[in-house]
C-alpha cells in the first residue's frame, strides 16, 4: 500500500532550557545547560542532588514557564504539572502550524496523542499524604483527572475542540517517540488528517528521585558541578539526570498542509519500534532491540543506513544504556562512517516520557537549519564510540537530508523516528 | 488488506481466574461484587468492589503464588501480576509459543492500564515519609510503570516485536486491542498480545473516584446490587479489578498453523468528546462517532449488529447518554439488537474493562448467547430496548460491538464477527 506523505508543521517546547522551540534551540546550540542543583529541602537526605527543572518566568523572563498564558488559574488546579506543560507546548505548536479548526469536520479529523512515562506523580504523592493524614473524604475531586496520563491529551483536546482519536502512550522513556509513531499511523490509516503529538513529564519529586536512585539509574557523582552531570558517552558518566518538560509536534498529511497553505518544516518518513525481551531495566549489551527499531524506521522510509547523516541518540548517560546504543549504532552504520551523533540530554537531562517529543523537535530543527547539535561534557569518549562520529565541543553546520531520533525505555521498549529535510512537494 | 483474528483469550476478573469460569458465572448471573475485605473502609464513602477471589474454596480462585513467587512480586504491583496472569492464559490458549528468531520479532505486546501502580506509589509515599528515601526499593519504579506489563510479557516469552502500552482511562483495553489490530494490519507484526490490566482497588483509588462523584455509595450493605446499569436505582459505578488479554493474529498466519479462531476484528473506531474531563457530552456525540467509525471501518451496515456490549458503568448520566447514542446510530434496528452491560456482574475494571468486555463479545458470537445486565429491575425512562435484564439470553450473534468510554472524553468501539 502506498503511504501518504506526512509533514511536520508546528513545534512546541517546554524544557529545562526554557520555553519556546526557537529560543530553546538557540540556547542548545550555544552550549547552555539546563541542569541545576535541586533545592536542599527536596534532596538533603539523598545521594542525588541535580535535575533539569523548567525555569519559572520569574527566574527566566525571556523564556521561563508561565502557566497563566495557557490555562486560567482556576483550571490549573484541576491539572497536575505535566498537563500544564503539555497545554503550553501544544499551544505553541498549534499556533506555529496555524491550526485552529472551527468546522465539525476539521475538529473530528484532528487527533491528539500525548505521552507520559509516569503522569501526575506530584498529584498522586499529594493525594496520598492527604488521604493518610486528613482522611479519604478530604481528597480533591480533581485528584484522579489531574494525574491520569491520558488527561494531557484530554485537556488539550477540550481546549482546542479536537474531536478525533485521543491517545496516550506510557512506554516509559520511549513514550514520546511512540506518540509520534501512533499519530503517524492514525493519519496513514485515514482516521485523522492532522495530529498534535508528543510527550509531557513532570516527575521531579522526592519519591520519584528516591525510586530512580534506588534503581541506580541516576547520576550522583556530579553534585558539585550540576552542568557537567549529564555526560552521555563520556567515560565519567554515572547515570541520568532527571528532567521535566514537554515537546509537541503538529504532523499532517502533506496534501492537507499544502491545501491550507501551511509551511512544512520537515517530512516524517519513517517509524520503527521493537522489544528487547531481555530485562526490566537494562538493555542487552549488543543493542539488538535498538538496532531493530532503527532498521524498521529506515525500512519504512525505503532508505539505506548510509543515507542518514544525523542521529539524536537516546543516550541517557547511564554506563550500560549508552554502551548498548553505541553497539547498535556501530552494527547498523559501521565504524568510520555513519551519522553525526549527539545526545541533547547532555543539556536538558532526561525528560522521560517527554524526551522523545523534545528530541524529535531538535532533530527537525537540525534538518531545517542544517546544523547538528553537540553532546555537552563529552570530554573523554567511551572506547565503544571509537570510529563513530560524535559531535562535541561545538555544534556542526553540515548538509543533511535524513536524521533519526531514538527513544528507549524500561521494560525493553525501543522506538525510532526518521525525518527528512523539507525539500518541497 | 491483511485480516486480523482472535486466536487466544485470557481473563482474570472478580468472578475468578480464567475465561471459562468467568464466562460460566457471568451467564449464570453471578455477581463478583462484595464488601471490600482487604483494607480499612470505615471512613470511605464507597465500601464495595469487584475484587479478585483469592480465598480457598472459591471454584475459580486466583492462586497468585503458583503464578508469581512471592519474591518476584516485589518487582511488580498487582496490576502487572494480573496482566501477566491473563496474558499467560491467552498465549497458552492460542498455542503461539514461537522459538524461531523471525517469529519472535514478528510478535508484539500492547497491554495498557488506566491507572497503573497506584497502590505501590501510595505505599512508597508512606515509606518515604516514615523512613526516608533510602527505604525506597530498587524495584519501586519498574514495579509501578504501566508499560511493564508489556515488558514482563515480552521478557517471559521472548516477544521482540512492537512493545507498547496505552492509557486512555476506561477505554484503555479497547484502545490496546484496536491499536494492536492496526499494527498487524499495517504489517508491523503478525501476532500481537493485547489487552488491559488494573488493580486500583486501594484506599486512594476509592477516595479519588468517590471525590469525583463517580462511585456508587448507596449499596454498601448490599454489594451485589451496587452495579445496576440503566436501572432507576443506580448511583455510580462499582470499582473492579482484573485483566483481559487477547492474542490477535493475521488471518493467513493463524490458518497456516491451524490455530483455533474465535472471531475476526472487523472494525475499530475512536473519537474525542472535547467536552469535559469527567462527564460525557450530553448528546452522546463522542460515543456515537466512535461506533459509527468502527462500523465504517468494518464496512458493515448498522443492521448487521446483533449484540452490543455497552460501556454502561451504572452512573446516572453516562448510561442513558450511551443508550441515546445507540438509538440515534441504529435507528429502528436498536429495537432488534440486544445490548447488555457486564459491568453489572464484575464492576468497572477501568483500564481492563475494554479488554474483558471484548472477550465477552467474542464469546457471545461463538456461543450464540448474550450475557445479562444484572439488577436491571426498573429501567429508567426511555430505556426501552432489549437490555437483557437479569438473565442471559440465547440468540444468534453474527456481529458484536463493544463500547468503551473514558475520562478525558476518549471513546473507542470494536466490532467483531465470525470467521
Amino acid at each position: 500500500m502506498s503511504l501518504p506523505r506526512l509533514v511536520v508543521t508546528g513545534l512546541g517546547v517546554v524544557s529545562p532550557l526554557g520555553c519556546g522551540s526557537e529560543i530553546v534551540w538557540q540556547r542548545l546550540l550555544a552550549g547552555r545547560s539546563g541542569i541545576t542543583s535541586l533545592p536542599p529541602e527536596m534532596v538533603a537526605d539523598m545521594a542525588v542532588s541535580v535535575g533539569g527543572r523548567v525555569p519559572a518566568i520569574a527566574d527566566d523572563p525571556d523564556a521561563g514557564f508561565d502557566p497563566d498564558r495557557s490555562i486560567t488559574p482556576k483550571e490549573q488546579k484541576k491539572m497536575d504539572r505535566f498537563i500544564h506543560f503539555a497545554m503550553a507546548a501544544a499551544d505553541e505548536a498549534l499556533a506555529q502550524a496555524g491550526w485552529a479548526p472551527i468546522t465539525a469536520e476539521g475538529q473530528e479529523r484532528t487527533a491528539t496523542v500525548i505521552a507520559s512515562g509516569i503522569g501526575g506523580f506530584p498529584a498522586m504523592n499529594e493525594a496520598v499524604a492527604i488521604c493518610t493524614e486528613k482522611g479519604p473524604r478530604r481528597v480533591s475531586p480533581f485528584t484522579i483527572p489531574s494525574f491520569l496520563v491520558n488527561l494531557a491529551a484530554g485537556q488539550v483536546s477540550i481546549k482546542h475542540g479536537f474531536k478525533g482519536p485521543l491517545g496516550a502512550p506510557v512506554t516509559a522513556c520511549a513514550a514520546g517517540v511512540q506518540a509520534i509513531g501512533d499519530a503517524a499511523r492514525l493519519i496513514r490509516s485515514g482516521e485523522a488528517d492532522i495530529a498534535v503529538c508528543g510527550g509531557a513529564e513532570a516527575s521531579i519529586t522526592r519519591v520519584a528521585l528516591a525510586g530512580f536512585a534506588a534503581a541506580r539509574a541516576l547520576s550522583t557523582g556530579w553534585g558539585h558541578a550540576p552542568e557537567q552531570a549529564s555526560r552521555p558517552f563520556d567515560q565519567g558518566r554515572d547515570g541520568f539526570v532527571m528532567g521535566e518538560g514537554a515537546g509537541m509536534l503538529v504532523i499532517e498529511r502533506l496534501d492537507h498542509a499544502l491545501a491550507r497553505g501551511a509551511t512544512p518544516i520537515a517530512e516524517l518518513v519513517g517509524y520503527g519500534t521493537s522489544a528487547d525481551a531481555y530485562h526490566m531495566t537494562a538493555g542487552p549489551e549488543d543493542g539488538n532491540g535498538a538496532r531493530r527499531a532503527m532498521e524498521a524506521a529506515l525500512r519504512q522510509a525505503g532508505i539505506t543506513p548510509d543515507q542518514v547523516q544525523h542521529l539524536n541518540a537516546h543516550a541517557t548517560s547511564t554506563p550500560v544504556g549508552d554502551k548498548g546504543e553505541l553497539a547498535a549504532i556501530s552494527t547498523l552504520f559501521g565504524r568510520g562512517a555513519g551519522p553525526a551523533i549527539a545526545s541533547t540530554k547532555s543539556a536538558t537531562g532526561h525528560l522521560l516520557g517527554a524526551a522523545g517529543g523534545i528530541e524529535a523537535i531538535f532533530t527537525v530543527l537540525a534538518l531545517r537549519d542544517q546544523i547538528a547539535p553537540m553532546t555537552l561534557n563529552l570530554d573523554t569518549p567511551d572506547a565503544d564510540a571509537d570510529g563513530l562520529d560524535m559531535v562535541r565541543g561545538a555544534p556542526r553546520p553540515m548538509a543533511m537530508d535524513y536524521a533519526l531520533s531514538n527513544g528507549f525505555g524500561f521494560g525493553g521498549v525501543n522506538a525510532s523516528v526518521l525525518f527528512r529535510r523539507w525539500q518541497g512537494a | 488488506m491483511r485480516r486480523v483474528v482472535v486466536t487466544g483469550v485470557g481473563a482474570l476478573t472478580p468472578l475468578g481466574m480464567g475465561v471459562q469460569g468467568t464466562w460460566k458465572q457471568l451467564l449464570d448471573g453471578v455477581s463478583g461484587i462484595r464488601a471490600i475485605d482487604r483494607f480499612e473502609t470505615e471512613d470511605l464513602p464507597a465500601r464495595i468492589a469487584g475484587q479478585i477471589p483469592v480465598e480457598e474454596g472459591h471454584p475459580y480462585r486466583f492462586d497468585v503464588d503458583s503464578l508469581v513467587p512471592a519474591k518476584d512480586r516485589r518487582r511488580m504491583d498487582d496490576f502487572i501480576v494480573y496482566g501477566l496472569a491473563a496474558a499467560i492464559e491467552a498465549i497458552e490458549d492460542s498455542g503461539w509459543k514461537p522459538t524461531d528468531e523471525d517469529d519472535l520479532e514478528r510478535t508484539g505486546v500492547i497491554i495498557g492500564s488506566g491507572i497503573g501502580g497506584l497502590p505501590n506509589i501510595a505505599q512508597a509515599e508512606r515509606t518515604m515519609t516514615a523512613g526516608g528515601p533510602r527505604k525506597i526499593s530498587p524495584f519501586f519504579i519498574p514495579s509501578s510503570l504501566i508499560n511493564l506489563v508489556s515488558g514482563h510479557v515480552s521478557i517471559r516469552y521472548g516477544f521482540k516485536g512492537p512493545n507498547h502500552a496505552v492509557v486512555t482511562a476506561c477505554s484503555t483495553g479497547a484502545h490496546a486491542i484496536g491499536d494492536a489490530s492496526r499494527i498487524i494490519k499495517y504489517g508491523d507484526a503478525d501476532v500481537m498480545v493485547a489487552g488491559g490490566a488494573e488493580a486500583a482497588v486501594c484506599r486512594l483509588g476509592l477516595a479519588g473516584f468517590a471525590a469525583a462523584r463517580a462511585l456508587s455509595t448507596g449499596y454498601n450493605d448490599e454489594p451485589t446490587r451496587g452495579s445496576r446499569p440503566w436501572d432507576k436505582g443506580r448511583d455510580g459505578f462499582v470499582m473492579g479489578e482484573g485483566a483481559g488479554v487477547v492474542v490477535l493474529e493475521e488471518y493467513e498466519h493463524a490458518k497456516a498453523r491451524g490455530a483455533k479462531i474465535y472471531a475476526e476484528v472487523l472494525g475499530y473506531g475512536m473519537s474525542g468528546d472535547a467536552y469535559h474531563i469527567t462527564a460525557p457530552a450530553e448528546d452522546g456525540n463522542g460515543g456515537f462517532r466512535a461506533m459509527r467509525n468502527a462500523l465504517k471501518d468494518a464496512k458493515l451496515p448498522v443492521e448487521a449488529i446483533d449484540y452490543v456490549n455497552a460501556h454502561g458503568t451504572s452512573t446516572p448520566l453516562g448510561d442513558e447518554i450511551e443508550l441515546s447514542a445507540v438509538k440515534r446510530l441504529f435507528g429502528d434496528h436498536a429495537y432488534k439488537l440486544s445490548m447488555s452491560s457486564t459491568k453489572s456482574s464484575i464492576g468497572h475494571l477501568l483500564g481492563a474493562a475494554g479488554a474483558v468486555e471484548a472477550i465477552f463479545s467474542v464469546l457471545a458470537l461463538g456461543n450464540g448467547i448474550v450475557p445479562p445486565t444484572l439488577n436491571l429491575e426498573n429501567p429508567s425512562d426511555n430505556c426501552d430496548i432489549d437490555l437483557v435484564p437479569l438473565k442471559a439470553k440465547e440468540r444468534q450473534v453474527s456481529y458484536a460491538l463493544s463500547n468503551s468510554f473514558g475520562f478525558g472524553g476518549t471513546n473507542a468501539s470494536l466490532v467483531f464477527g465470525k470467521v
